[in-house]
């Protein structure tokens, strides 16, 4: 596993304050930040709220003349900062998301298939629910579309602790899921 | 169990250095359990992926649930109006006292008239008029006499029996008492 993680994206250029390019970072981060705050717990509202201060933070770290290196993971770290300092009980929000399960939208045709798809996600939710803190931020980072090194700096752990908590917690769900199937698929028989 | 399997998903995440990709592809392609484990970690992600958006949608604002509810309220409000303008507020009628006259004819049966449209009359002040006639102090040519029994004024025994006195009020055009008479 390398430290020097392929780049998605091209590297950015130098970015200044109040530039097109920062507003540029805004619209490629801010449904990415706000998809993760929502896993976080937070609410639409406060999730809206986190992304703009994080990048009025962003702007006034641009000014001083800050460090520009790994932009996106300086980004991600701001707002789960502020995120973090927002919620009153991290533990307990966290967990209200996880039982709505009713509310997930399914892109499938049958009801049948609506209802196979949002009892997969909650069950899904339970699972991960149960995973570590930091397996379950390493994940949702993940998700996010960040690279292992930019997780790292959000978390502010190892990139290399980074791919072994983000390959424990994908091994615990791919065996819930396996043994969710084949209990699926032995009561269907 | 495989060596590799610890950085299957490292590799699906393309974090590995090249060696290390090239050699776990060339494993992955002569491994059946190794190629079930990548099958079953992408299907995870993708999982994680549906489970991430339909979190972030059960939390947008829904906008639309709303228009049902103005809807309702709009149709609410529109009947509540339309009931106020068709209703026609009818005023009181006036009931005059009336003063039995002997020689007065009898009056007929009430015509009900509508009263769509209540005149507007336009009045002077009373006030002024009447301080000043309060001013001149003019005496009212009628006296109004009320009798009183004598045993409503007096304690039992001190007024011999059948004498009543008669109370003369002279009333100001402002309603107030100018005079009182007591007499016999």
């Amino acid at each position: 596993m390398s430290d020097d993680s392929v780049p998605l994206a091209l590297p950015l250029p130098r970015l200044a304050a109040d530039s097109a390019e920062v507003a540029a970072l805004y619209r490629q981060l801010r449904k990415p930040l706000l998809r993760y705050l929502a896993c976080l717990g937070l609410t639409s509202d406060e999730a809206q709220d986190v992304v703009q201060d994080t990048f009025l933070s962003l702007q006034r770290h641009l000014a001083s003349g800050g460090d520009q290196e790994n932009i996106r993971g300086w980004v991600f770290r701001v707002a789960h900062n502020l995120a973090r300092n927002r919620q009153t009980s991290y533990q307990r929000r966290y967990g209200e998301t996880l039982d709505g399960g009713k509310d997930f939208p399914a892109e499938v045709a049958t009801p049948e298939q609506v209802v196979l798809e949002k009892e997969k996600l909650r069950r899904f939710a339970a699972a991960l629910h149960l995973l570590a803190k930091s397996e379950r931020e390493c994940l949702l980072l993940r998700a996010a579309g960040l690279r292992y090194r930019e997780i790292g700096e959000v978390l502010g752990i190892a990139t290399s602790t980074v791919g072994d908590t983000v390959a424990r917690a994908m091994k615990k769900l791919a065996e819930k899921c396996n043994v969710r199937c084949s209990r699926q698929t032995s009561r269907l028989a | 169990m495989c060596d590799v399997q610890g950085k299957l998903v490292a590799w699906l995440d393309r974090e590995l250095t090249p060696e290390e990709a090239s050699a776990v592809e060339r494993h992955v392609e002569g491994c059946h359990e190794c190629r079930r484990l990548v099958a079953t970690y992408e299907r995870v992600s993708q999982t994680l992926d549906a489970y991430c958006d339909g979190v972030m949608a059960a939390k947008a604002p829904r906008q639309t649930r709303w228009v049902p509810v103005l809807a309702g309220a709009l149709m609410a409000a529109t009947a509540v109006c339309v009931a106020f303008v068709r209703t026609r507020v009818v005023p009181p009628a006036v009931v005059e006292p009336s003063i039995p006259v002997a020689s007065a004819p009898l009056p007929g049966p009430p015509v009900a008239e509508p009263v769509l449209h209540k005149p507007t009359i336009r009045r002077p002040h009373p006030a002024p008029h009447i301080r000043e006639l309060a001013r001149q102090e003019q005496p009212m040519d009628a006296t109004i006499q009320i009798a009183i029994p004598a045993e409503a004024m007096f304690p039992p025994g001190a007024v011999p029996d059948g004498i009543n006195f008669i109370v003369d009020l002279r009333i100001a055009p402002d309603g107030s008492v100018k005079q009182v008479s007591l007499r016999q």
